[in-house]
């Protein structure tokens, strides 16, 4: 088994595409009828999924690892408990998962990369979501502890109220490109003509 | 003996150039009978001939080779020398003995099934759907094949990839059925539940003489499907479905007809009870995990449908409509909501309140704007297609025989030959 692009994408911190190399990679050793499943870095390619933000396919690949693998090797269960969290959407416990565990030297960076794009990602949703939010789901959701969640958010232009420890949100402007170029005047001219014909 | 040799041996010599190959193609089509008697001394001959050079003879063999019934040992040697072939034949060869090579690799998917391991055959299986395929809009027989291995190993990433492809051409419209039917449970495994609803459409108004099996167990997951996309299902069939599925389908998915009136009461507890009485058919069906889905979908069709008459409301108040158990509850699938796109709201824990909002799409921006030309152009290329093929149609002998047939004898230009009224 040729885990030299697996390694690659790892090193060169290209986390993305993890997740299609260890499937392209598995359905290739299973179609030459090796048995890999013990030598499988099922870890590496449930964080890939993981990250990728596709629960449906770690959901798939938890189910098809050998229960063999799943007792003696508890890294695996606990990248799956990261999953699992965010399949049944328990924001704060995914923290707890990310954290509860001492991650080997090769996925480290993985899960460091996961987590601090999770907790962007809850910090937009919560942008977008609620007006107000109490300071302890707050910190509940950025997986931070409530002071370290209020200077966060204050640098984000969010103000606190502290007698009520609520939060007030500031919304996020997305800036979207809005300019038009000549390539679509061309565009339009194409579809005229398809429609008078 | 001494005929196998000589046919070793003009395999070899006549593989090279495309009026070669023809020729050899004859000679196969002649000795392939001997070939299906002397089954036994094929296996030595298999190693004289490359499976890459010689794929047409390669074939021949192979076929002649792998037919009869064979054990779970046997399978288990013949499926790595069939996987080897599919991934190194030529494509130009065996699409001259197209059902030859359906048939080795509908072979090849049964052996890899009956030693249970279906993840061996997803990318040879793969490999050969490509190969066989003269464009990617082309559906072969083996389509149906590759996706039941996907279904069966749980990959079902790689069969998203090949049902992402439009057909235009069916070799066999029995193909299309098992197709959309596998490629609809791909769908709902990812949850493409838009995708899903558009491949079991196709498979129950499929233009069928008398209901067949597929249909009957698409329309359940149809009616599912829906339930949990739409929120809603209608049981009326649109036009161009054949009149045996409209007549008939209802009568074989009673429960989930039901399930469906049920649903639109809008009352999560009603909904319940009627899962639990009939948990066991559905349960027959293979259908219970998509009957929860369609169960806790309600809570969501139910939020949604506050949005058309309130601004605002108090999660108490949505707790208490949608029948949750608490304001937290509320609070968590309103949140769950926002994060899937379901729903455009704010959340004011300060007050216990939520402000439903309008989309805040406005259709300016670069990327919508790519969005709608990307769809334009694909219609253009539809309406295209959908001009050739009608032009293909009418001048077709059948369709012409029909018209003529049907024609009144005399027009009413015929006879007409002052117009009746002046345009001013």
């Amino acid at each position: 088994m040729d885990f030299g692009e697996l390694k690659e994408a790892l090193a060169s911190q290209a986390y993305a595409q993890i997740a299609d190399i260890c499937d392209h990679l598995m359905l290739q050793v299973a179609a030459e009828g090796v048995a890999f499943q013990e030598e499988w870095p099922y870890t590496i390619h449930l964080l890939g999924h993981i990250y990728a933000d596709d629960i449906n396919s770690a959901r798939f690949l938890w189910k098809s690892i050998p229960s063999s693998v799943k007792e003696s090797q508890p890294e695996v269960v606990a990248a799956w408990k990261i999953g699992q969290h965010l399949w049944t959407r328990d924001y704060a416990a995914v923290h707890e998962a990310i954290h509860g565990f001492d991650w080997s030297q090769e996925v480290k960076g993985l899960v460091a990369s996961f987590a601090e794009q999770y907790t962007k990602r809850m910090f937009r949703l919560l942008s977008s979501a609620y007006s107000t939010i109490s300071l302890q789901d707050a910190a509940l959701f950025l997986g931070m502890s409530e002071d370290d969640a209020a200077n966060y958010v204050l640098q984000q232009g969010w103000d606190v109220d502290p007698p009520s420890r609520m939060l007030t949100v500031k919304q996020q402007q997305v800036v979207m490109d809005q300019k038009l170029d000549p390539s679509k005047l061309q565009r339009l001219t194409e579809y005229v003509f398809q429609l008078e014909h | 003996m001494g005929s196998l040799e000589n046919l070793v041996t003009q395999i070899q010599g006549l593989s090279g150039s495309i009026e070669d190959i023809a020729h050899l193609h004859n000679i196969l089509r002649l000795a392939d009978e001997s070939l299906h008697s002397e089954s036994s001394a094929l296996s030595a001959v298999l190693d004289q001939v490359d499976p890459a050079k010689h794929s047409l003879g390669y074939l021949y063999i192979l076929e002649a080779f792998t037919s009869g019934p064979v054990s779970k040992e046997q399978a288990l040697t013949l499926v790595p020398i069939l996987a080897r072939f599919i991934n190194c034949c030529d494509a130009q060869q065996i699409r001259l003995a197209h059902d030859k090579f359906v048939s080795v690799c509908k072979r090849f998917k049964d052996h890899v099934l009956l030693i249970e391991s279906p993840l061996r055959g997803v990318s040879p299986m793969r490999t050969a759907v490509r190969k066989l395929q003269t464009t990617s809009e082309h559906l072969t027989t083996i389509h149906p094949d590759f996706l039941l291995l996907c279904l069966l190993s749980k990959s079902y990433k790689i069969g998203l990839s090949v049902l992402e492809d439009d057909i235009f051409d069916v070799d066999q419209p029995r193909d299309l059925f098992l197709y959309c039917y596998y490629g609809g449970m791909i769908c709902i495994g990812q949850k493409r539940f838009r995708k899903a609803l558009e491949l079991l459409h196709n498979v129950v108004t499929a233009p069928m003489n008398v209901i067949n099996a597929i249909a009957v167990e698409a329309y359940k997951k149809y009616i599912l499907v829906s339930l949990i996309h739409y929120g809603q299902f209608s049981t009326s069939l649109p036009k161009y479905a054949s009149s045996a599925a409209q007549r008939n389908l209802k009568n074989f998915c009673q429960p989930y007809i039901e399930l469906a009136t049920t649903y639109s009461s809008g009352k999560i507890a009603e909904l319940e009870a009627y899962v639990l009485t009939n948990r066991e058919k559905f349960d027959n069906d293979k259908n219970l995990g998509l009957v929860k889905q369609v169960v806790s979908s309600m809570y969501k069709h139910n939020i949604q449908r506050l949005t058309q008459t309130y601004l605002t409301l108090s999660l108490q108040d949505i707790a208490n409509t949608v029948q949750l158990g608490s304001p937290k509850e509320a609070e968590m699938h309103v949140l769950q909501m926002i994060q899937d796109g379901e729903i455009f709201a704010t959340i004011n824990q300060k007050d216990g309140m939520v402000r439903f909002l309008e989309d805040p799409e406005q259709y300016k921006t670069c990327q919508m704007i790519e969005h709608i030309d990307s769809s334009i152009q694909r219609i253009m290329t539809l309406s295209r297609k959908l001009n050739a093929m009608d032009e293909q149609m009418s001048f077709d002998p059948l369709y012409l025989t029909k018209v003529g047939r049907e024609r009144q004898r005399f027009d009413f230009d015929d006879f007409d030959t002052v117009p009746q009224k002046f345009p001013i």
